[in-house]
C-alpha cells in the first residue's frame, strides 16, 4: 500500500512534466540560482496552506490543496524582475509568498504556477538616525526586523501577534496592524516609500516622502494590493525611540456599551494611548478569564500610554478620570500589565481555536456612530442563522473617529464533509460581512481580502470596484499576478 | 508559527525547513505514513537542526524536535533509511570505546568524537585544569555514547551503544563523569533512563563547566584576573533548550572575571550551526556551511570579537566552514589560560 501510493505520487509528479516544464525551470534557475528553485513535494505542501481555515480544514480532512509547480526564492528586486518577465512570457500565474501567515488565503497558489517566496530578501539596508527611518528588504521576518532596529536603540513599534512568522512585505501587502497601532498607526501609516517590481518586470520607486502634493499617492495604491499589482521588494519605514516607560490600566465595565463610551471618550479627548482594547462580555467570560484569570461578568477594557514618564502619568490620570465617569470596577495597573505580558497568548494554543472547530475573524472598522450597530448586526445574523456558533468580539485598534471590531465566530462541530464545510463556512462569512457593510462597516480592517473575501469586494465597493479592476487590467495585462484574489479575475 | 527561530529555514528560505512547514509535513505523514518514504520529506526531516528552540521560545512550547526525532525513528524502523544516514550510522557503530588511566580515579572524563578528532586543545585544557586542581581522572573515549545514533533515528542501536557505554563505567564505585560535549551530557542526564539504564547511584554527570565551577568555588583552582576583552557566548542547544536553566558557563565566566556580551540580535535562534543534529556536518556539510555563514553574519567584528563556544561540534564546524577567521574559545580553554601556575 505504502509503496503503491508513493509510486503513484511520484509518477503523477513526473507525468505532468515535459520538456516545456524543464525549459521553464532552467530559465528560473538561470534567474535565481539552482538552490532557489524547487519543485520539492515537501515545499509544495508547505506553500499550499496558509492560515486560512478552508485549506487548513481541507488538509485536516485528508484532501490535497492546490500546489505551485515551481517555488522560487529571488534574492533581489532584479531577480524578482527576471522571474516576472519569465512568467509574463509564458503566462504563468505568480503568487507572492512572505511568511505564509495570512488568514485570507492571499498567498495560496490556487492556479498552480510559480510561488515567489520573498524570504531571501531579508536584509536591513539602512537605518537613518536623523530622520528616524529604516530601509529593509521586504522578505525580512518582522521579529528579526524589530530586534535588528532595537539593537540600534530604536523600535518599529509594530507588534502584531504574527510578528514571529510574518514578513514585513506581508504586512504591506495586506495593510496589517500591530498592537500599538492606536498611537503609532497601521503599517500604511508607517511607510515612507517603497520599491516595487511591476508585473512586467520593471523596478520602480515611489516618492521618498509620504506627504506631498505631487499627484496621487502611488505608495498607497500598492499597499493592500496583496501581490496583485506587483511585488514590493523594499520599504522605508518610520522608526521610533524606545519609550522611557509604558504603563497600563484595566477596568471592568458593566457592559460593552459603557466600555465603548469610555474608550470613545478617551479618543475624542485627543489623548494618545498606544493601545486600547475592549472585550465584549462573552469574550471577557471566555478568554480574559482563561488567559488572565479574571472571572467576572462585564466588559474588560485595558489601555496603555508610553513615552516620557511624566507625560505618561499625566495622560494616564486623565484617561482614568474619563473611564471613571462610567462607574467601572477599577482593576488597576497590575491587571492591565498582565494583559500586555500575555498579549500573544490569546492567539496560540491552547487559547486559540483549532481543528476540527470552524472559526473566523470577522474584523471590520467603522465610526463610533456605527461600530456598535455593526457589532450587533453581525452578532444577530450569526446567532439567528447559525445558533450552533459562538460569537465573541473585541475592539483592538482605535482612531480619532472610530475603532476596529475583531469579532470571531466559533463552531465546535462544522460539517465533516469538506465541500459541505466550505459552503457552510462561506455562508457565515457572506451573511456577517454583508450585515457589517449594511451598517457602515467594511469587509476587513487589517487581515486583507485574499481568496476568502474576494467575492464580497463588489458588495463593498459597488460601481467603484470597476476602477480597481481597470487598474489591475492596465498594470497587469497578462493577469499573472496573484490571479483570482481580491475579487479580481482568475485564470 | 514562529519562523524567526529556525536556523535552517533562515538559510534555505524553504517552507519545509520552518516549524510550520515541518508541522504540516508531519501532520501529512500522520495521515499517510507512506510519505515517510518520500525522498523530499526524508531530506527535510534529516535537514532539521533540532535546536529545540520551539520548546523554549514558542508561546505554546511546541515540541518540534521531539516530533522530528520520532519521524526519524519511524523512517529507520520502516527500513527506508536514507543511504547517507545509514553510512553515518554505520561509521559510528564501528567505533570502539577505550579507557585510559587509573580505574580508581575520582573522575571519569568522557572525550567525545569531535573533541578527540578535531579539538584536542579542549581535551588538553580540561586535563590541565584537572591536574592543576589535583583531581585524579580516567579518560574514556573513542566511541559515541549513543546520542548520535539516537538523533539519526537508530533507536535500537543507540540503546545498545548506550548500554555498552554504561557497562564500561559500571561497578567502579561512586564517580563523577564529566564531558565537554553537550549532546553526550544530555544523553547521560536525560536519555539513559529512557533506555532503562540507571546509573544514578553510581554516577554524577556534570558538564565540564559545572565541574570547573565547583573546583573554583572550592578554592581548588586559582585564576588570574581577566583581560578586558569582551566575550560573546553562543548558547548551546543541549545546554539550553534541552536542559533549561543551565547557567554554569555564565557563572564560571563571572568567577573568572570575563564579561559576557549578548551575541547577535536574535535572542531566540540557535547559533550552534546544527549542534542539536549532533552529526549534522556529516549528513549535510553544504547546509552546515550555510549555517556557519549565517552565524558569521551576526559577528560585529570578526577580527576582534571572541566567541565563547559551548560545544566541540560547534567549535569544529565554525573552524572548518567559516569564510573568515573567527576567534573561538571554550570554557575549558578560557579557564585553563587563567590558571595561576
Amino acid at each position: 500500500m505504502s509503496n503503491n501510493l508513493t509510486t503513484i505520487m511520484e509518477s503523477s509528479r513526473h507525468a505532468g512534466r515535459s520538456y516545456v516544464d524543464a525549459m521553464i525551470r532552467s530559465e528560473l534557475t538561470d534567474a535565481v540560482g539552482a538552490d532557489y528553485v524547487s519543485s520539492n513535494a515537501a515545499d509544495q505542501l508547505g506553500h499550499s496552506i496558509d492560515y486560512y481555515w478552508i485549506p487548513e480544514m481541507w488538509h485536516d480532512r485528508g484532501r490535497d490543496n492546490p500546489k505551485a509547480q515551481y517555488i522560487v526564492h529571488p534574492g533581489s528586486a532584479e531577480e524578482v524582475a527576471k522571474v516576472l518577465r519569465i512568467a509574463n512570457n509564458y503566462r504563468i500565474p505568480v503568487t507572492p509568498w512572505g511568511g505564509g501567515s495570512g488568514s485570507q488565503g492571499g498567498a495560496l497558489p490556487m492556479y498552480g504556477g510559480i510561488i515567489l517566496d520573498t524570504k531571501r530578501m531579508n536584509k536591513v539596508i539602512h537605518i537613518d538616525t536623523e530622520a528616524l527611518t529604516m530601509t529593509v528588504e521586504t522578505g525580512m521576518n518582522a521579529q528579526h526586523m524589530e530586534w535588528a532596529v532595537e539593537k540600534k536603540g530604536f523600535s518599529t513599534m509594530h507588534f502584531p501577534a504574527s510578528i514571529a512568522c510574518a514578513t514585513i512585505g506581508g504586512f504591506l501587502a495586506h495593510r496589517g496592524t500591530g498592537v500599538l497601532s492606536t498611537k503609532y498607526g497601521k503599517i500604511e501609516d508607517m511607510v515612507m516609500s517603497i520599491e516595487v517590481v511591476t508585473p512586467e518586470g520593471e523596478i520602480i520607486n515611489t516618492l521618498p516622502v509620504p506627504r506631498h502634493a505631487s499627484g496621487p499617492d502611488l505608495t498607497q495604491l500598492y499597499l493592500g494590493s496583496e501581490g496583485t499589482l506587483g511585488v514590493i521588494t523594499k520599504v522605508t519605514l518610520k522608526i521610533h525611540p524606545i519609550p522611557q516607560c509604558r504603563k497600563f490600566h484595566a477596568f471592568l465595565f458593566k457592559d460593552m456599551h459603557q466600555a465603548m463610551t469610555a474608550g470613545a471618550n478617551i479618543m475624542r479627548s485627543r489623548l494618545r494611548p498606544c493601545v486600547i482594547r475592549l472585550y465584549d462580555e462573552p469574550e471577557t467570560a471566555r478568554l480574559i478569564k482563561r488567559v488572565l484569570g479574571i472571572d467576572k461578568q462585564g466588559a474588560y477594557l485595558v489601555f496603555g500610554f508610553d513615552g516620557f514618564e511624566s507625560v505618561v502619568d499625566l495622560e494616564m490620570t486623565e484617561a482614568i478620570r474619563i473611564c471613571m465617569r462610567e462607574n467601572p470596577e477599577d482593576l488597576g495597573e497590575e491587571l492591565g500589565q498582565a494583559w500586555w505580558d500575555n498579549r500573544y497568548k490569546f492567539f496560540y494554543p491552547p487559547y486559540m481555536f483549532h481543528m476540527p472547530q470552524a472559526f473566523g475573524t470577522l474584523d471590520t472598522v467603522a465610526t463610533f456612530a456605527n461600530i456598535e450597530k455593526v457589532y450587533w448586526a453581525m452578532k444577530n445574523v450569526v446567532n439567528q442563522n447559525f445558533p450552533e456558533a459562538a460569537f465573541i468580539g473585541h475592539y483592538s485598534h482605535w482612531y480619532e473617529w472610530g475603532c476596529m471590531l475583531y469579532a470571531r465566530f466559533i463552531v465546535d462541530q462544522p460539517p465533516k464533509d469538506p465541500e459541505e464545510a466550505t459552503a457552510y463556512y462561506n455562508r457565515i462569512w457572506d451573511m456577517a460581512i454583508r450585515a457589517a457593510i449594511a451598517n457602515g462597516g467594511v469587509i476587513n480592517e487589517h487581515h486583507g481580502v485574499g481568496l476568502k473575501l474576494g467575492r464580497l469586494m463588489k458588495d463593498l465597493y459597488g460601481p467603484a470596484f470597476k476602477v480597481l479592476a481597470d487598474i489591475k487590467k492596465v498594470m497587469d495585462p497578462n493577469n499573472i499576478m496573484n490571479p483570482g484574489k481580491m475579487g479580481f479575475r482568475g485564470v | 508559527m514562529c519562523r524567526h527561530l529556525s536556523p535552517v529555514g533562515n538559510v534555505t528560505y524553504r517552507e519545509s525547513d520552518t516549524p510550520r512547514g515541518r508541522a504540516l509535513m508531519l501532520d501529512k505523514v500522520s495521515q499517510q505514513p507512506q510519505l515517510l518514504e518520500n525522498p523530499d520529506f526524508q531530506s527535510a526531516i534529516y535537514d532539521a537542526e533540532l535546536s529545540a528552540a520551539c520548546r523554549t521560545h514558542c508561546v505554546s512550547h511546541f515540541d518540534e524536535a521531539g516530533l522530528l526525532l520520532a519521524a526519524r525513528r519511524d523512517i529507520v524502523e520502516s527500513g527506508k533509511i536514507p543511504a547517507v544516514v545509514k553510512q553515518v550510522a554505520d561509521s559510528i557503530k564501528a567505533l570502539k570505546l577505550a579507557l585510559k588511566g587509573d580505574a580508581k580515579a575520582e573522575v571519569i572524563y568522557y572525550v567525545d568524537r569531535y573533541t578527540e578528532r578535531y579539538q584536542p586543545e579542549m581535551a588538553a585544557a580540561t586535563e590541565k585544569i584537572l591536574k592543576a586542581a589535583g583531581v585524579s581522572f580516567q579518560i574514556i573515549s573513542g566511541a559515541d555514547t549513543g546520542k548520535a545514533l539516537a538523533v539519526l533515528g537508530c533507536w535500537n542501536e543507540a540503546k545498545e551503544t548506550a548500554e555498552k557505554f554504561a557497562k564500561s563505567i559500571r561497578g567502579v564505585g561512586k564517580k563523577v563523569l564529566i564531558t565537554s560535549c553537550p549532546a553526550s551530557y544530555d544523553l547521560l542526564k536525560n536519555d539513559f533512563p529512557k533506555y532503562g539504564i540507571d546509573l544514578a547511584n553510581e554516577l554524577e554527570v556534570l558538564h565540564t563547566s559545572e565541574f570547573i565551577r565547583r573546583l573554583v568555588k572550592a578554592g581548588k583552582l586559582s585564576l588570574r584576573p581577566s583581560t578586558a576583552q569582551s566575550v560573546f557566548p553562543l548558547a548551546s542547544d543541549f545546554l539550553g533548550n534541552y536542559n533549561t536553566g543551565f547557567t554554569a558557563h555564565e557563572e564560571l565566566a563571572a568567577l573568572a572575571g570575563v564579561t559576557l556580551q549578548p551575541f547577535g540580535f536574535n535572542r531566540e535562534e540557535s547559533y550552534t550551526a546544527g549542534e542539536g543534529g549532533v552529526v549534522m556536518d556529516e549528513l549535510n556539510p553544504r547546509l552546515v556551511a550555510k549555517l556557519v555563514e549565517h552565524v558569521l553574519e551576526q559577528v560585529d567584528n570578526p577580527s576582534q570579537d571572541m566567541l565563547l563556544v559551548l560545544s566541540p561540534y560547534t567549535k569544529y564546524v565554525l573552524s572548518k566552514f567559516a569564510t573568515k577567521k573567527l576567534h573561538l574559545t571554550t570554557v575549558e580553554e578560557l579557564i585553563a589560560a587563567r590558571i595561576k601556575e
